[in-house]
C-alpha cells in the first residue's frame, strides 16, 4: 500500500482551503495530521476517503487515482457515526455483509473484531446504551472489520474526556502494534500526535508547514526522552506568527 | 343508589380500552405497588363518570334543562345495549373501520413510495415541492363537497378523502426524514463498501422511519375527522352516519353512544400505531422517562 497526495488544492467557493499539499504515506505507517481547527485537516482526509475531490493535483492509492469511497479506506469519525438502529454486533458486521459475506460468517467476523477492542460482551446492545469511549471502540472495530488498507481517523477521540482519551490512545497504539494497519490520524492535540505517530504532519493555513519524524521508542509517555522537546518544537511552529494574526 | 353503582362498573368497563392507552407506558412495579398504581390511574376516569351520572340524575329531578339533552351514563349503557341488539353498532363499527383502514393504508403507502422516488430523483422533487406548498395548507375537509360532486356518495370519495388526508403529512415528514439523514452515516456506509442501493435500503430508510411514524400519527388524527365528516355527508353506514341519523330522530342517547364509540375506535387505532412504533423503534432510548429518575 502506498498513498500519494500530490500538489493538491481545494477551494470552497472563492476560498482556497488547501493548496500545494504533498504527502506520501507508506505501508504500515502511523501518520498524524496536526493543526489548528479550521486549517483544512478534515478536508484533506475527506479527499483521501473519496467523499470530495481535489480541484487541482491528484491523490493516488497504489498508483490509482481515488474515484470515490471504497472499503480499502476505512473511516472513523469524531461523532462515531454508528448506525443507531443496529446493535453493536450488526454495526461491526455491516461491512463484511454489504461486501457479500454470508450473514452468519459476517457475524462471526464481527465477534472477532469486537473481541479485539474488548467489547465481545456488548454485541447485543444498541449504540445509545454505550459510553463515548465504547462507541468509539465499536467505530474502530467496524472500520477494521472490512480489512481496509488504510484507516482514516478524523479527531476520533476529540469528544472524549481526558482520562478516556488517554486510555483510547493506548488502546489504539496497542491495536496498531498488533495489526500493523496503516493509519492516517487527524488531531489538534500536540501530545496526542507525538504520543501516537511515527511522523507528524503539521498543517498551517491550508499548507503543510513541516513534517516531524518522532522516532521515540514505544511505549511513550510524557517522560520519554525527547517527548517534551518534540512537543515544544511543534508548539513553537504552530504558535509563531499566530500572534501577528491576532494583532 | 345500588342501581347507580352497578351501572357505573359497567361504564367503567366500556372505558377500559381508552384507559389502557395511558397505563401501558407505566413501568411495572412489584405486585402490590402496581395494583395500587392501577387504582390511582383509574380514579379520575371513575370520578368523571360518577360526576356525570350524579349531575344527570340531579337534573332529572330538578329539570334545570331538558334531561334528554344530557343522558346519564347508566341510560347510555342501557340504550347502547339495546342499539347493539339491532346489530347497527357492529355494522357501523365495521363500515368505519374498513374505510379508515383502507384509506389510511393507501394514503400512507403512496406517500412513502412517492417520498422514496422524490429522494432518488431530484427532478421529481423540484416539481413536487411547489405543488405540495400549494395543496398542503388546504384542510382536506374542504375538498369533500368537491369529491362528492366528482365521485358521487359511494365508498370511493370517502376512502379517497381519508387517503388524501393521510397522504400529505406522511409525505412531507418522510421526505424531511430522508433529507435529515446524518451525512456521516452515509459516508461510513460507503467507506464500508456499501453500494448506492445498499445505502438507500440500509441507511436512508431506517433513519427516515421515525419521521414517517410522526407523519402517520399526525395523519391518524386528521383522517379520523375526515372519516366522521364524510360519513355525516351522504352515507348510509358508519359512526358518523349514526350521529346524523340520531339527530334526525332526536335520539340524543344514540348520539352519545356514537361519540363514545368514535373515541374508543380512535384510541384503538392510536394504540396499534404506538405498538408498531415501539416495535420498530426499539433501538431508541431517551425521553423524559430516561432523563431523570424519580426519587422514591
Ligand atoms: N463544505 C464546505 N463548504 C464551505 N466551506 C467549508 C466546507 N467544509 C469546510 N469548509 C471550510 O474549510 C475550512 C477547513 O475546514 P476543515 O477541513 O473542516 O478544518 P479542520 O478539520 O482542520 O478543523 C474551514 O474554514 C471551513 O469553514
Ligand atoms: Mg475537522
Amino acid at each position: 500500500m502506498k498513498l500519494i497526495v500530490e500538489k493538491v488544492r481545494k477551494n470552497f467557493g472563492e476560498r482556497t482551503i488547501l493548496q500545494d499539499v504533498d504527502l506520501t504515506i507508506h505501508e504500515n505507517e502511523f501518520i498524524c495530521i496536526l493543526g489548528h481547527s479550521g486549517c483544512g485537516k478534515s478536508t484533506l482526509l475527506n479527499m483521501v476517503a473519496g467523499y470530495i475531490f481535489p480541484d487541482e493535483g491528484e491523490i493516488k492509492i497504489n498508483g490509482e487515482k481515488i474515484q470515490g469511497p471504497s472499503r480499502q479506506r476505512g473511516m472513523v469519525f469524531q461523532d462515531h457515526a454508528l448506525f443507531p438502529w443496529c446493535t453493536v454486533l450488526e454495526n461491526v458486521a455491516f461491512g463484511p455483509e454489504v461486501q457479500g459475506m454470508p450473514k452468519k460468517q459476517a457475524r462471526e467476523t464481527a465477534r472477532e473484531f469486537l473481541g479485539l477492542v474488548g467489547l465481545e460482551a456488548y454485541g447485543a446492545h444498541y449504540p445509545a446504551e454505550l459510553s463515548g469511549g465504547m462507541k468509539q471502540r465499536v467505530g474502530i472495530a467496524r472500520a477494521l472489520a472490512s480489512h481496509p488498507d488504510i484507516l482514516l481517523m478524523d479527531e476520533p477521540f476529540g469528544a472524549l474526556d481526558i482520562l478516556t482519551r488517554d486510555m483510547m490512545q493506548r488502546e489504539l497504539r496497542r491495536l496498531y502494534e498488533k495489526l500493523h494497519t496503516t493509519i492516517l490520524f487527524v488531531t489538534h492535540s500536540i501530545s496526542e500526535a507525538v504520543y501516537l505517530a511515527d511522523r507528524v504532519v503539521v498543517m498551517k493555513h491550508g499548507v503543510v508547514a513541516e513534517v516531524f519524524e518522532i522516532g521515540i521508542q514505544h511505549p511513550r509517555s510524557f517522560d520519554s526522552p525527547g517527548f517534551a522537546d518534540m512537543m515544544a518544537r511543534i508548539e513553537r511552529l504552530l504558535m509563531e506568527d499566530e500572534e501577528e494574526v491576532i494583532v | 343508589m345500588n342501581e347507580i353503582q352497578t351501572t357505573l362498573s359497567k361504564t367503567g368497563e366500556a372505558a377500559a380500552p381508552a384507559l389502557q392507552l395511558n397505563t401501558v407506558r407505566k413501568r411495572k412495579g412489584t405486585g402490590l405497588q402496581s395494583t395500587m398504581g392501577m387504582i390511582k390511574n383509574v380514579i379520575p376516569y371513575v370520578l368523571f363518570f360518577v360526576v356525570w351520572e350524579l349531575f344527570s340524575q340531579l337534573n332529572g329531578r330538578i329539570q334545570m334543562f331538558n334531561p334528554l339533552f344530557l343522558p346519564a351514563p347508566s341510560l347510555l349503557v342501557h340504550d347502547g345495549w339495546e342499539l347493539a341488539q339491532t346489530g347497527i353498532i357492529t355494522d357501523s363499527l365495521l363500515a368505519s373501520s374498513m374505510r379508515i383502514f383502507f384509506g389510511f393504508a393507501c394514503g400512507a403507502t403512496v406517500a412513502v413510495l412517492l417520498a422514496v422516488l422524490m429522494s432518488k430523483f431530484s427532478m421529481l422533487e423540484r416539481w413536487m415541492s411547489p405543488f405540495l406548498t400549494l395543496v398542503s395548507p388546504i384542510p382536506s375537509l374542504a375538498l369533500l363537497p368537491l369529491f362528492i360532486i366528482w365521485f358521487g356518495i359511494g365508498e370511493f370519495p370517502k376512502v379517497l378523502l381519508i387517503a388524501w388526508t393521510t397522504f400529505v403529512p406522511v409525505l412531507v415528514n418522510t421526505v424531511e426524514g430522508f433529507k435529515s439523514v446524518p451525512s456521516t452515516l452515509i459516508r461510513s456506509a460507503l467507506s464500508l463498501g456499501a453500494s448506492q442501493r445498499q445505502v438507500f435500503t440500509r441507511i436512508m430508510i431506517p433513519s427516515a422511519i421515525p419521521n414517517l411514524l410522526i407523519g402517520a400519527q399526525i395523519s391518524l388524527g386528521l383522517s379520523f375527522s375526515a372519516l366522521i365528516v364524510s360519513e355525516m355527508m351522504g352515507a348510509d353506514s358508519g359512526l358518523g352516519y349514526l350521529i346524523v341519523d340520531a339527530r334526525n330522530y332526536f335520539k340524543v342517547t344514540n348520539m352519545f353512544v356514537a361519540i363514545i364509540l368514535i373515541g374508543i375506535e380512535y384510541s384503538l387505532f392510536a394504540l396499534l400505531l404506538k405498538l408498531l412504533e415501539r416495535k420498530v423503534l426499539a433501538w431508541r432510548r431517551g425521553g423524559i422517562g430516561e432523563a431523570v429518575e424519580k426519587v422514591r
